[in-house]
């Protein structure tokens, strides 16, 4: 027998290529009686509940918003100081626009120099990037009244890209001292904010305050939870029972009964003049939750390092804390991002449950106006709540993506 | 080199003796991984461990840069006596490389990072002397061209050779290897061992598990026979391969050779 037939035989296309969108609705949709009749139904449903949605939302009445806007965003802040929450915004546009810019920079003089090809992110992929929240600001904008708070936010968008560039252009050596910029700055935007007759964050809130309870409790709980989880890890037994302890009582306790501790608890146990108030407690509340999650994260990226690469560093003469910090926990740490990420969002929205105390962050500001006479009994939950999920969707989609995109970057050439 | 040994006693070394251990017991659990090991290693010498897999050729060389604890015995490296006290176990690590079967470079520095890592950080030497002595050891394993790479954009005999790299810029006084050929593609075996053999040519004190007899042909002064936590036979190349003694050494060479 003699085999002609190579091993290798082109084989046909297994599906033919669609011609047109017309071919392959026929062919997909249409293909016999049935199908043609779910398709229509189906077609026709979701039409209806298109227009309905898109009449519900033009025809709406959105003065609860226009005339709640200020407390949805910033609470019950004094209308005569709104330059100050202003500035701590012009404040922020700076600092993520110095510190992407810089981290850009690193990252594009990290690649150059190990010969791998860089490509540099373009104002196009920037605003594709951050379209969500782009759509909120111009959703936002639109519930003002003056033309005011759009140059405003226009100018501030135009700070933070300007800086994103301008730090770009900036040599190494001062790129180095970005971390101080931002601290400096980070202080500044409180300063501008509570300094000299402002308000501090007690009596802040809105949107604001959800995000000042999310990004001050996972800067705080980090170095927390990190101990925690090395604590955890450890070989002494009186800090390894310490650890565990902790993390598994806190992870078995509702986050809101933390806060409800904190709240009425502390009251008894803490004089009152020396009592802090109730943002506060709040705040200790999420950190305290929040580190022993953080804990359990990075447990995980710590186990997730080969036993060779700390046998190695111990073979060069590197002592154990250096170890740890120069070898094991870099590649923990990036090991848990995903998690990591997945415990900040939740938390970005855990940080509304701080309305069980009248506290008046963005979720409970969205119930409160729905009892102001002028709207009592309307039915306009629907309206403050869809901007409330709007709000939150937005914060928590742009994390996640950010989130997947960092991944992808870290997994290149360093694996 | 003036090399003196009787070898049929695996205590005597050449020269003056670097590495000494006295009757080494190591313990997993109720396993005996190594037997009351009496052995010397001079100075410039380089010897190769041979023996089955399980026999305590690795856990042999762990316990001398103490990466494995001995639980009997004694162990001195360089006149330093390994103990819990953390500065001598940091002293003797400090004077002893080693490298790994899985090479262990750490894939979140640069290849050049990997190598000035231990001197700016053990050795408190400042950056540009290290990446002086870094790109030296490099060109010495002939790949200074990867210094700004990625441990995960070599090859795996590159990797290695970074690996021999890392552990030569703390100039250390011996070199342990531990299997270093036996992670990587047949295509690569040569490179490394190039490198290895150049190494013991320059005087480099070494003790190397292996199963690269053509290597341990060219360039060992003593052949360690290892089985079952034992040294069983000792001798120079031309003994082993011509003149076994012991019964369990005829057998493994024969499954090998």
């Amino acid at each position: 027998m003699t085999v002609e037939t190579p091993i290798f035989e082109e084989t046909p296309p297994q599906v033919e290529p669609a011609r047109g969108a017309v071919d392959w609705a026929r062919k997909n949709l249409f293909n016999n009686w049935y199908n043609s009749l779910l398709t229509l139904a189906l077609a026709a449903l979701v039409i209806w509940a298109l227009v309905t949605l898109l009449r519900g939302l033009l025809s709406a009445d959105y003065e609860i918003i226009r005339a709640n806007l200020r407390l949805f965003m910033i609470g019950e802040f004094p209308g005569d100081q709104l330059w100050r929450p202003w500035a701590a915004a012009y404040c922020w546009a700076l600092i993520i626009g110095v510190v992407g810019g810089s981290l850009a920079a690193g990252a594009r003089d990290r690649a150059t120099e190990a010969g791998l090809p860089y490509v540099r992110t373009t104002f196009r992929q920037i605003v594709i990037r951050s379209w969500p929240i782009l759509v909120l600001i111009v959703v936002i904008l639109s519930f003002t009244t003056t033309i005011t708070p759009t140059l405003l936010t226009i100018g501030a968008l135009a700070v933070g890209l300007g800086s994103y560039y301008l730090s770009q252009a900036l040599p190494r050596a001062v790129r180095r001292g970005t971390w101080l910029i931002a601290i400096v700055l980070i202080a500044a935007s409180y300063l501008v904010l509570a300094g000299f007759g402002g308000v501090g964050w007690q009596g802040w809130g809105g949107l604001h305050l959800n995000l000042f309870l999310t990004f001050a409790g996972i800067l705080i709980a980090f170095p927390f939870g990190l101990l925690l989880a090395m604590g955890r890890r450890s070989s002494l037994p009186v800090i390894r029972t310490i650890s565990v302890t902790y993390i598994e009582f806190v992870r078995g306790v509702p986050l809101i009964a933390v806060l409800i501790a904190g709240a009425f608890a502390i009251g008894f146990i803490i004089p009152r003049d020396i009592r802090p108030g109730f943002v506060t407690r709040m705040l200790i509340g999420i950190i305290a939750f929040e580190a022993a999650y953080i804990a359990e994260v990075v447990r995980g990226g710590l186990q997730a390092v080969p036993r060779g690469q700390v046998e190695a560093a111990q073979a060069v003469g590197l002592a154990p804390w250096k170890t740890m910090r120069l070898i094991v926990l870099p590649q923990a740490l990036r090991a848990t991002i995903p998690a990591m990420v997945g415990q900040f969002i939740s938390l970005f929205k855990d940080t509304t449950l701080v309305a069980v105390l009248g506290i008046t962050e963005l979720l409970e500001a969205t119930f409160v106006v729905n009892s102001q006479p002028a709207y009592l009994g309307k039915g306009l939950f629907v309206i403050t709540l869809g901007f409330a999920a709007l709000v939150f969707w937005v914060g928590c989609y742009t994390m996640s993506r950010e989130s997947r995109r960092l991944e992808r970057k870290l997994g290149v050439g360093e694996r | 080199m003036t090399v003196t040994t009787d070898y049929s006693d695996a205590t005597r070394a050449t020269g003056e003796a670097i590495i000494e251990l006295e009757g080494v017991d190591k313990f997993f659990g109720d396993f005996q991984a190594l037997k009351d090991i009496d052995m010397r290693v001079g100075q410039q010498e380089v010897v190769v461990v041979i023996g089955p897999s399980g026999g305590g050729k690795s856990t042999l060389i762990r316990c001398i840069n103490r990466l494995e604890k001995h639980d009997g015995g004694r162990v001195v490296v360089d006149g330093t006596e390994l103990s819990d006290d953390l500065r001598n176990i940091q002293e003797v690590r400090r004077e002893t490389g080693m490298v790994f079967q899985q090479f262990n470079l750490f894939p979140h520095l640069t290849v050049l990072d990997n190598v000035t890592l231990a001197p700016r950080q053990v050795r408190k030497m400042p950056k540009k002397d290290a990446e002086a002595l870094a790109m030296q050891t490099l060109t010495r394993v002939k790949i200074p061209e990867q210094a700004r790479k990625y441990p995960g954009q070599l090859s795996g005999g590159q990797q290695q050779r970074v690996a021999i790299a890392r552990a030569l810029a703390m100039q250390p006084k011996v070199m342990l290897f531990d299997e270093p050929t036996s992670a990587l593609d047949p295509e690569m075996i040569k490179e490394v061992l190039d490198v290895m053999v150049e190494l013991a040519h320059g005087g480099m004190t070494m003790i190397v598990v292996t199963h690269e007899m053509g290597f341990a042909r060219a360039v060992a002064n003593r052949v360690v026979f290892m089985a079952d936590g034992e040294i069983v036979e000792v001798g120079t190349p031309e003994h082993f391969f011509t003149d076994p003694q012991e019964d369990r050494t005829k057998l493994f060479l024969s499954q090998i050779l």
